[in-house]
């Protein structure tokens, strides 16, 4: 590893190299002035060496859990948000290691005013730079209108709508471009976030539910190679890159449950580092202790669509009634 | 604490400071470490970065004399 390597912004520029700041503390594996301080290990990490901590941690939890195999074909999910452009760029770089792999993007456009139109034109550009082939699908072509159309009047609902419309928008591009897994920038903060606001809504059956493992044959596996990667690391691993995307907060996240469990959350890991990975942690052994104990409903057939589901009606022909839109 | 009078004691350090919305602030804060430039303001470590004369910084870097310091807002949503 470099020494003395830094993390200059400077122009959005990959870093160069400066004199080690004196105020600055340094890398605990060599001279490098640290860019990130692992609050749980105490560890601090230069430039270089916290790029190969970040990769060697994605690549072991593919390894691992078994996300990818030799010759799958992997679809991103590439918003063009901070954590699916380091995904992106992530699994770009360790694609020489993995045997027979190909990547395909797959961007959605919801249609949210002031917001994705600047995500969509930071996705288009990346998957140019990174020279991997994309499929876009948007809700006005497949759903008649934009997000912001079907959520007038009915804001505070705004993630439950984007999420069923969207999943639907996903499994679309997964069949237009034939991938075998979905890979979505889902990072640690996503994960514990979700595990926490399964316990408050009492739901112990999506709490473990596992997308990769429980598709019974009908879904597309999706996997979340980033699961154990914080979402400070990857915004510190972009910066590092000068791929930091400077884009607004998407205006539906303050009616959010998960706002608050985020805030809620961030607190307490700064007080109690490891809050997170605790969490995930938790998860784990909640489901080695319900393996096999939770009757899984056989996957049924929407009677409207078709298409896989746990009762008569799936949730996006329900969904669609409410919103009045035509054809399923 | 915002604006400080000139001439400027010698122990004086007046810090630049660009907030996530991209406002500036000057302020007087001595030598001090990030995070205790953040708790100040009111903001998480976990939810920001920090550079300091266009370098990224860890929490514990001392900001003084001219610094100027530009924090970053991580969440994005989506």
């Amino acid at each position: 590893m470099k020494s003395g390597s830094s993390g200059s912004l400077t122009g959005g520029k990959p870093l160069t190299a400066s004199p080690v700041p004196e105020t600055t503390p340094h890398c605990s594996l060599c001279s490098g002035h640290a860019v990130y301080h692992d609050r749980i290990s105490g560890r601090y990490l230069c430039r270089d060496h916290f790029i190969a901590n970040i990769e060697s941690r994605v690549t072991e939890t593919i390894r691992s859990r078994k996300m990818i195999q030799p010759g799958d074909h992997v679809g991103i999910g590439l918003s063009g948000g901070k954590d699916s452009t380091a995904l992106l760029m992530i699994l770009s770089r360790l694609l020489p290691s993995l045997d027979g792999v190909r990547l395909t993007a797959i961007t959605i456009d919801e249609g949210i005013a002031g917001y994705r139109e600047d995500t969509i034109r930071s996705a288009d550009e990346l998957v140019k730079k990174y020279k991997i082939p994309q499929v876009s699908v948007s809700f006005t072509v497949l759903f008649g209108n934009t997000l912001d159309a079907f959520l007038k009047g009915r804001e505070p609902e705004a993630c439950t709508v984007c999420g069923i419309l969207r999943r639907k928008a996903l499994i679309a591009g997964a069949e237009q471009a034939g991938i075998t897994k979905l890979a979505t920038g889902h990072n640690l903060d996503d994960e514990a976030q979700s595990v926490f606001m399964n316990v408050l809504r009492g739901d112990l059956p999506r709490l473990v539910r596992d997308s990769a493992s429980d598709s019974q044959g009908w879904f597309i596996p999706r996997i979340k190679p980033l699961m154990h990667v914080s979402e400070k690391e990857l915004a510190v691993y972009l910066m590092l890159h000068g791929a930091w995307p400077d884009l607004p907060e998407c205006p539906y996240a303050v009616h959010a449950l998960r706002m608050e469990v985020r805030t809620m959350l961030a607190t307490l890991e700064v007080k109690h580092p490891g809050t997170m990975l605790h969490l995930l942690e938790s998860k784990a052994q909640i489901e080695a202790h319900c393996a096999g104990a939770l009757v899984v409903e056989p996957v049924r057939h929407c009677r409207e669509c078709g298409d896989a589901c746990s009762g008569e009606i799936c949730q996006l022909c329900m969904l669609k009634r409410r919103l009045g839109i035509g054809g399923s | 604490m915002d604006i400080y009078p000139l001439p400027l004691p010698s122990t004086s350090t007046i810090v630049k400071i660009i907030l996530p919305d991209k406002s500036c602030r000057t302020r007087d804060v001595g030598p001090v470490t990030v995070e205790s430039l953040l708790r100040e303001l009111g903001l998480n470590p976990v939810e920001v970065l920090v550079s300091k004369n266009g370098t990224l910084v860890v929490e514990d870097a001392i900001v003084q004399d001219t610094d100027e310091v530009r924090i970053f807002r991580i969440t994005h949503g989506g």
